[in-house]
């Protein structure tokens, strides 16, 4: 009875690695097959292996490529994920704060509000419209604060259920050493912080580093090129370099790949910290 | 000087009176103990001292100083939390000089005080350590350090010993004793515990649904409870508390004797009763009586008396010790 039951778990298991190896790896392999082909191979897009390997020669093609755009973006987005991830981390944390910490009758609409911008989809046309009325549409301080805008619910919910966790008695005493509300934050609560901010700075910068229709709609313009519209280099209506693609998708999913890998503990340790009330 | 008065202090949450018009005098350099049932407003009266939380009406003085609107950092006052509320990402060292460093004290200076309230407090070794590496006792040492650097007017303990087992209880009891006697502050300490308030206190406060019942010396308290509830909390075990008819034979609404000051023997006696239950402590032993007329007691002997469930005993109280209470629950002298 337990050996056929560890049988059918071991089944269960590979099944589902099978699975989530189809999902994931798969597409992977093909992406990264592409882009070591050269440019006839790769338009038949399938999974044969390349007769020549040209991973090089694609590399600076793809890097070099319309006067080195593809830098011009990376600096672009890493300018937009740090500034919108600095800011939704001291936002989000404020406000979460003071939600969990001090009762009114304006809290529940306030949660109301957060609890909307989760769920209500943004409207691009007002939001352009509304950008361009206080001069912040093809701005990169304007896209900043349209991600921030866009991820301080996720954030904002994420703290506060943190937060609960964290004694009130900390607060007090805090207050009774002399410290001011702002540095009871800073000082005190800020740092405890810490699991779920790791969690909150990887999520929100895979997110905001890997977006493309955003940077899309509110940030036209050839100076303004975000990562993931240089995939559109190579791709135009009547011809497509797939290996150039392919190897321009190599370049722009390496970097979130490799947070990811390495702060996925955290992700799922800060998620589920605030779950279980202390 | 006054270290701390309290006059006419209430507080309300919405339509509930949480403490119902507390007038209260502490002397400087006293030991106050706050005593009395889980709810009954010891905490939260803590908490108006410490100006955590403010008063419905009602005015709070320290050293002399009208404090009822005053910030807690500029009361002059230090509080020691149940849960020791040490910030777990500083050192000891930090944890206790954070106060200084927040009024931008000189760093030579904070690390004097730091040091001298660590050697007070035996911390030195444990200075660069977290607090998460730190036994219950030493937490609740670092908790007490971080309220002497700020040498505050009055010290405020919330039930600081609660966490604690009963072995490191009671030598935290003695240390903390220890520690009065040697600066000689004022301290307002807040506990359940009726041991501790009668061990530790100058003075004891105890409190019932939001009102004071009585205060005293624990002595007093103990000899001349001024009424029912004070009589039933204070001493352990309990004071035998009767009322009905077998009280009003004896002229009293509601007749106490403790069970320390009633005597048995094999004839005689005031009351006859029967053994039903007997616990053994060693030094002495608590004996359970079903008395005819005043239904149960109990009774304290020696703990080598030979005495046996179902035995028949005669009871009788020493005259000198009776308290007798009218129908409102006050002592009648």
């Amino acid at each position: 009875m337990n050996r056929k039951t560890a049988r059918r778990a071991r089944i269960k298991g590979g099944l589902t690695l099978a699975l989530f190896f189809f999902v994931f790896v798969v597409p992977f392999v093909f992406i990264a097959l592409q882009a070591v082909k050269n440019r006839q191979e790769s338009s038949l897009l399938n999974f044969a292996w390349p007769s020549e390997w040209v991973f090089w020669q694609n590399f600076i093609t793809v890097i070099s490529a319309r006067d080195y755009m593809l830098l011009l973006a990376y600096f672009n987005s890493i300018v937009i994920t740090v500034g919108s991830v600095t800011l939704l981390v001291i936002f989000s944390a404020m406000v979460g704060y003071v939600l969990q910490r001090r009762k009114s009758r304006l809290n529940g609409f306030v949660m109301a509000l957060v609890l909307a911008g989760l769920m209500i989809p943004p409207a691009v046309v007002p939001t352009i419209w509304v950008l361009q009325g206080i001069g912040l549409f093809k701005t990169i301080h304007g896209m900043i604060l349209i991600q921030v805008a866009y991820g301080l619910s996720f954030s904002i919910l994420l703290y506060r259920a943190f937060i609960a966790t964290i004694p009130r008695d900390l607060d007090e005493a805090a207050r009774i050493d002399g410290a001011k509300p702002w540095q009871i934050f800073f000082r005190v609560v800020l740092p405890l912080l810490k699991p779920v901010t790791v969690t909150n700075i990887v999520v929100q910068s895979i997110g905001i580093f890997n977006d493309f229709t955003n940077p899309l709609y509110y940030l036209p313009g050839r100076r303004n090129v975000t990562v993931q519209l240089t995939v559109f280099n190579f791709q135009s209506q009547f011809s497509t370099q797939y290996n150039l693609m392919f190897m321009n998708i190599l370049l722009v999913t390496i970097p979130p790949l490799i947070v990811f890998i390495f702060f996925n503990r955290q992700i799922v340790a800060g998620m589920t910290a605030g779950a279980i009330k202390g | 000087m006054t270290g701390l008065k309290l006059a006419g202090v209430t507080k309300s949450f919405g339509a509930v009176d949480v403490i119902k018009g507390i007038d209260l005098k502490v002397e400087h350099g006293e030991f106050c103990v706050f005593v009395g049932p889980s709810g009954c407003g010891k905490s939260t009266l803590l908490r108006i001292i410490a100006g955590l939380e403010d008063v419905t009406d009602g005015t709070i003085e320290i050293g002399g100083r009208d404090v009822t609107w005053a910030e807690p950092s500029e009361r002059g006052i230090a509080m020691v939390f149940q849960s020791y509320a040490l910030y777990p990402h500083m050192t000891v060292r930090d944890n206790i000089g954070f106060g200084l460093s927040l009024a931008r004290m000189p760093k030579a200076q904070i690390a004097a005080k730091v040091g001298a309230a660590a050697e007070l407090l035996q911390l030195t070794p444990l200075l660069d350590r977290k607090p998460r590496a730190l036994s219950g006792g030493q937490r609740q040492r670092v908790a007490i350090g971080r309220a002497i650097v700020r040498d505050p007017a009055v010290f405020l303990f919330d039930e600081p010993l609660s966490n604690l087992d009963a072995a490191l209880r009671a030598q935290m009891r003695l240390e903390l004793t220890d520690l009065h006697r040697k600066i000689g502050a004022t301290m307002v300490y807040v506990t359940h515990d009726q041991v501790e308030a009668m061990t530790m206190a100058d003075k004891i406060v105890v409190m019932n649904a939001g009102r004071i019942e009585q205060v005293g010396t624990p002595m007093e308290l103990y000899d001349r409870p001024a009424t029912v509830f004070v009589a039933g909390f204070i001493g352990s075990p309990r004071m035998n508390l009767i009322d009905g008819p077998a009280a009003a034979a004896m002229g009293a609404a509601t007749y106490g004797i403790r069970p320390e000051h009633l005597s048995l023997s094999d004839d005689g006696g005031r009351w006859r009763a029967r053994v039903r239950h007997i616990e053994r402590l060693g030094a002495d032993c608590i004996v359970y009586l079903d008395v005819d007329g005043p239904g149960a007691m109990m009774a304290r002997v020696g703990g080598a008396d030979p005495i046996t469930i179902g035995q028949e005993v005669g009871v009788t109280p020493d005259p000198a010790r009776e308290c007798r209470f009218d129908a409102q629950g006050q002592a009648v002298r």
